[in-house]
């Protein structure tokens, strides 16, 4: 035990004359620890934002409706309207009719002239 | 390292440099560069690497600034951390290799005689020696607590491991460094009495 004690004691005493001679830090090394630390200094430093690139217009309409998906969609969307419109399927109302309008002969004006009959009246 | 430093934190350095400033560069530099190297020395036996982990460990302060949030850690622990890491990803690598014992030079001290300057030269070379026959994690422990003189809570925090870890660490440690050194007593100019 009482080995084991001085030895013990011998070893704290070791230990104190180690930390008494702590070992110098190398003039080289520091000077390199600091030409990183000014390397990272430049790196970190803020940078000024840059004016985002201008863009065409259609593409800034294309990302204010949401992007070609949505582009993609609105055409779908305007192809079939006017195909309704166009042609409505037999189970939909005549818009046409709707607004008042008859598909009648006698909207058609002159129908029943010919073009003698116009160039005789002018002749008279 | 100015008077004024002295008195401001590591933590409050780090931002300092963080936001430009050179001069707080200088200043953690000198502050704390001694403290790595010296633990890097006890724990690689290597002067060199010891130079590698300091300056690659001081490099990752400086990257890491930019992120650093004072009050949440101490910067001296957390450099401590990756200090070590280092030493054990180096000694990984390095299993196998030559590894130098006796690369721990001792400065020449005026006040004492050749042969007493030799003897403890004798003795710190001994120690360094029996320090690398302990395995890796108590050889960290032991540099830690009674070269670094940290408490045994930071050791945990930088270890990683409970507080109870590292006092059973440190015990296995000083007791395994006591049986080597016995062996050496007589030649390292202990007596018996």
């Amino acid at each position: 035990m009482a080995e084991t004690d001085k030895a013990l004691q011998e070893l704290e005493d070791l230990f104190a004359a180690a930390r008494a001679e702590r070992p110098a830090v190398p003039d080289r090394l520091t000077a390199a620890i600091l030409e990183d630390a000014a390397r990272e200094r430049l790196r970190a430093e803020p940078v000024a934002p840059r004016r985002p690139a201008r863009r065409p217009l259609w593409r800034q309409l294309a990302e204010a409706v949401g992007g070609w998906p949505a582009m993609g969609g609105l055409a779908a969307a305007s192809a079939a309207g006017l195909w309704i419109g166009l042609a409505p399927p037999s189970f939909v109302p005549d818009p046409v009719a709707l607004a008042g309008y008859e598909d009648s002969s006698t909207a058609v004006p002159y129908e029943n002239y010919d073009m003698a009959v116009m160039l005789s009246e002018d002749l008279q | 390292m100015s008077r004024a430093a002295e008195e401001v934190s590591d933590d409050a350095l780090l931002v300092l440099y963080a936001n430009g400033d050179g001069r707080a560069a200088a200043d953690l530099t000198a502050r704390l560069s001694p403290r790595v190297f010296g633990v890097a020395m006890r724990v690689m036996g290597n002067r060199a690497e010891a130079e590698d982990v300091t300056q690659e460990a001081m490099l990752r302060l400086w990257k890491m600034a930019p992120e650093w949030r004072p009050g949440e850690a101490q910067v001296s622990t957390w450099l401590y951390r990756v200090a070590m890491n280092l030493c054990i990803d180096r000694k990984r690598r390095a299993r196998g290799g030559h590894v130098e014992l006796d690369a721990v030079p001792e400065p020449p001290d005026p006040a004492r005689s050749a042969a007493e300057a030799m003897q403890e030269g004798a003795r710190q070379d001994a120690l360094q020696s029996a320090l690398m026959q302990l395995p890796e994690r108590q050889r960290q422990a032991v540099v830690l607590r009674h070269l670094e003189e940290l408490s045994n809570p930071e050791i945990a925090g930088i270890m990683d491991i409970s507080v109870e870890a590292v006092e059973s660490l440190t015990a296995r440690g000083k007791r395994a460094l006591a049986a080597v050194l016995a062996g050496r007593r007589e030649e390292l100019g202990y007596s018996d009495g």
